[in-house]
């Protein structure tokens, strides 16, 4: 692992794309190495061990789903995953498989940049201590304590509200699925109770958040799932 | 069983026949001493001409015979005898019976050109009303259900069925079957005559009718023949009738595709030459740029770059909506959420514009597609934006009833010119009034084909100010509403 320079793996067989991540990650700063297939991105990712990878879901020889899935069986190192036009399912089946975030192409550097931050400090923080205090804002979660502050002052959350909350700030940063947090909250195996997790988010909204119709800490993907981020 | 039928008949008109016979000779009997044999043989015309007009040829024969016996019998001198002495009596005799039997078969003659007459004549009423029947229709299934009615009722069938194959048919391999009546009440019987059909262009099929023979009386053999070949007419007609119609769809569409073709190939060349311009401008070395300039140059190409995402995303939308593609993964969702997010994500565009947002969390939650129903709210505010100067202020609000939940996005921008508004929701429809290339694009149609996959319907209506879209969903999902979880108490 290299010192200062964080390496980022792209796993893309667009030519134009490679060419314009490694130009623009470079100038920030980042050591970028590209693998055109699954197979090559698969293989550099066991040779590096970079501190991030950018993968591709259209990829010529194996789905980027499996990719995803395959990397998970021997690191939690962060995934983000770049998907096409409004292919909600795709996303969801990487999120699923155990990517942190998505971008749907086309998208903005700015965009790409941000997650990219979001991730690498989140991971970090993950490997060093494991930190039961999660704070975004003025808010401060104690995952120990079950205890919820907003200016220092205890915000009282009903039991299912806490555990939603607990859910989301625990993976601060990445998109969690509707399915894992039905399942993870309520223990929905199949389908389970969309219209719960949308009442409880607004509840949880109108508890945290500063102005609950644009909000800071618990973001909406559409069609995908909730992010927690600070 | 017909030949039978007539002896019976002739014998019934012969017996009747005999009967007026006699009945005249009683009555002429009474009157011998008054009457002088000519006229005796004169007045016994009258049963001859009576029995041949009603009862035809062979009943005047018979009348014109037995007249003839009964005549020299009892009224020729000698009395009750057959013999005749006077020459002159010989005379009316003979006369008699040769006037009576031309009388008889002239009448018959009339007669039965009467009863040609009105078999012509019912012909030709069952063919008009058969033509009758046809002319209104011109779609294959009709005039089939038209012609075996018609049969039916021409020969009073207990059971009339045709069956037709065409091009179509074929392609199912379910030939299309007709049966009248439909509800088929008791047996109706093994006899059933069989007529093949088929036409010049390739529709071929069978006719029976239960109930008549093979042997049919030649009138009623060309009654058939002639209805069938009118069926077959028809049956060419609309044949011929629908591959035109859809040889001028085929080429309607044609024409459509061409026209967005060439508007699709416009809106998506005008961001194209404003980011070739920008960029060409930014990179020239030849070019000082003022940083205002620059600045600005730069902002363009991300706008630019934007609106081609969004037109080519439009674009891919609208091909899954064209092909039936579009399957909502409708979801319970929070219509102010989903508000929400599209005010976040239009931030960058919206910046010289006011949002007034009237959606109330309280609602009930919705089955949707959240991205597609973005997708709507996106095109109605970024269409309202397109047309409404800037610093106006765009009005988002949504209301429920018992039913539906109706969604309403509204400008103070120009009103729709009121005989447009029904058009404004076709693929680039041209605006009126505006260079003809100018036109709706894709984004209205796109919210049409995605409300309408949820099952709503959406349109458009000027205000007293500015101009409003609506649509409106109903709020059941598959019969069923959100099942909303049980309050919890707080720790």
């Amino acid at each position: 692992m290299s010192g200062a320079k964080p390496q980022i793996l792209v796993i893309d067989d667009e030519q134009q794309i490679q060419r314009a991540l490694r130009t623009i990650l470079m100038q920030q700063n980042y050591h970028v190495i590209i693998a055109g297939t699954g197979e090559t991105g698969l293989a550099l990712a066991t040779a590096i061990q970079p501190e991030i990878v950018i993968l591709d879901l259209g990829l010529p020889d194996i789905p980027g789903v499996e990719v995803c899935q395959r990397l998970r069986e021997w690191t939690d190192l962060p995934v983000i995953v770049l998907s096409v036009h409004e292919n909600e399912s795709d996303k969801v089946a990487a999120l699923d498989a155990g990517a942190d975030d998505y971008l749907t192409k086309p998208f903005g550097v700015d965009e790409l940049l941000a997650r990219i931050r979001v991730a690498l400090r989140h991971h970090s923080k993950a490997k060093g201590s494991k930190s039961s205090l999660v704070t975004a804002g003025n808010i401060s979660i104690d995952l120990a304590n079950h205890l919820v502050t907003r200016n220092g002052e205890i915000v009282r959350l009903t039991a299912t509200e806490y555990k939603l909350l607990a859910y989301l700030a625990g993976n601060i940063g990445r998109v969690l699925t509707h399915q894992s947090i039905l399942n993870h909250v309520w223990g929905y195996s199949e389908g389970g109770q969309m219209e719960y997790l949308r009442v409880y988010i607004r509840q949880l909204r109108q508890k945290i958040e500063e102005n609950p119709r644009s909000p800071q800490y618990i973001l909406t993907e559409s069609g995908v799932g909730y992010r927690f981020i600070s | 069983m017909k030949k039978w039928l007539g002896v019976f008949h002739s014998l019934v008109s012969s017996v009747t026949a005999i009967g007026v016979v006699l009945l005249c000779s009683l009555i002429l009997f009474s009157l011998r001493s008054y009457l002088s044999t000519s006229v005796i043989a004169l007045l016994y015309l009258v049963p001859v001409v009576i029995s041949a007009a009603l009862w035809g040829k062979i009943a005047g024969i018979t009348a014109s015979v037995l007249s003839f016996l009964v005549f020299n019998f009892f009224f020729i001198t000698p009395y009750n005898t057959f013999r005749v002495t006077h020459p002159q009596d010989f005379l009316a005799v003979v006369v008699l019976l040769g006037v009576a039997i031309l009388t008889s078969t002239l009448m018959a003659r009339i007669q039965s050109n009467l009863e040609t007459v009105k078999v012509r004549e019912r012909e030709a009423v069952e063919l008009f009303n058969l033509s009758t029947d046809l002319a209104g229709t011109s779609d294959i299934a009709s005039i089939v259900r038209s012609l075996a009615v018609r049969l039916a009722e021409v020969f009073l069938s207990p059971k009339v069925e045709v069956e037709i194959v065409t091009a179509a048919t074929q392609a199912s391999s379910k030939p299309l079957l007709v049966q009248v009546p439909e509800e088929q009440v008791g047996d109706p019987g093994q006899m059933v005559r069989r007529i093949p059909l088929v036409t010049q262009h390739g529709v071929t099929g069978e006719i029976r009718i239960w109930g008549i023979t093979e042997m049919l009386a030649p009138e009623e053999e060309r009654l058939i023949q002639t209805i069938t070949r009118q069926a077959e007419l028809a049956l060419d007609r609309a044949l011929l009738a629908e591959s035109e119609t859809r040889a001028r769809i085929l080429e309607e569409s044609d024409r459509l595709k061409t026209a967005i073709l060439s508007s699709v190939s416009h809106e998506l060349r005008t961001p194209l030459s404003s980011i070739q311009a920008s960029a060409t401008s930014l990179f020239n070395p030849a070019v000082e740029l003022a940083p205002e300039a620059r600045a600005d140059l730069q902002s363009l190409l991300l706008e630019e770059t934007e609106h081609m995402s969004q037109l080519v995303g439009n674009l891919l939308n609208m091909s899954r909506i064209e092909a039936g593609a579009l399957k909502p993964q409708r979801q319970w969702n929070s219509f102010a959420e989903i508000v929400d997010t599209c005010i976040k994500r239009l931030r960058r565009i919206s910046t010289q514009y006011f949002m007034e947002v009237d959606v109330s969390e309280d609602l009930p939650l919705v089955s949707v597609d959240a991205v597609l129903m973005e997708q709507v709210m996106i095109n109605l505010i970024s269409n309202s934006i397109k047309f409404t100067p800037s610093l106006s202020t765009i009005c988002i609000s949504a209301e429920t009833d018992d039913q539906n939940i109706k969604v309403t996005v509204s400008n103070p921008g120009p009103p729709i010119p009121e005989e447009f508004i029904e058009h404004i929701f076709e693929k680039f429809y041209p605006i009126p009034g505006r260079d003809p290339t100018h036109s709706t694009g894709l984004g209205l149609s796109i919210c049409e084909g995605i409300i309408e996959a949820h099952d709503g319907r959406i349109w458009a209506e000027n205000r007293p100010v500015g101009v409003a879209f609506t649509f409106s969903i109903p709020l059941a999902w598959g019969g069923t509403r959100p099942v909303l979880p049980v309050e919890e108490r707080e720790e």
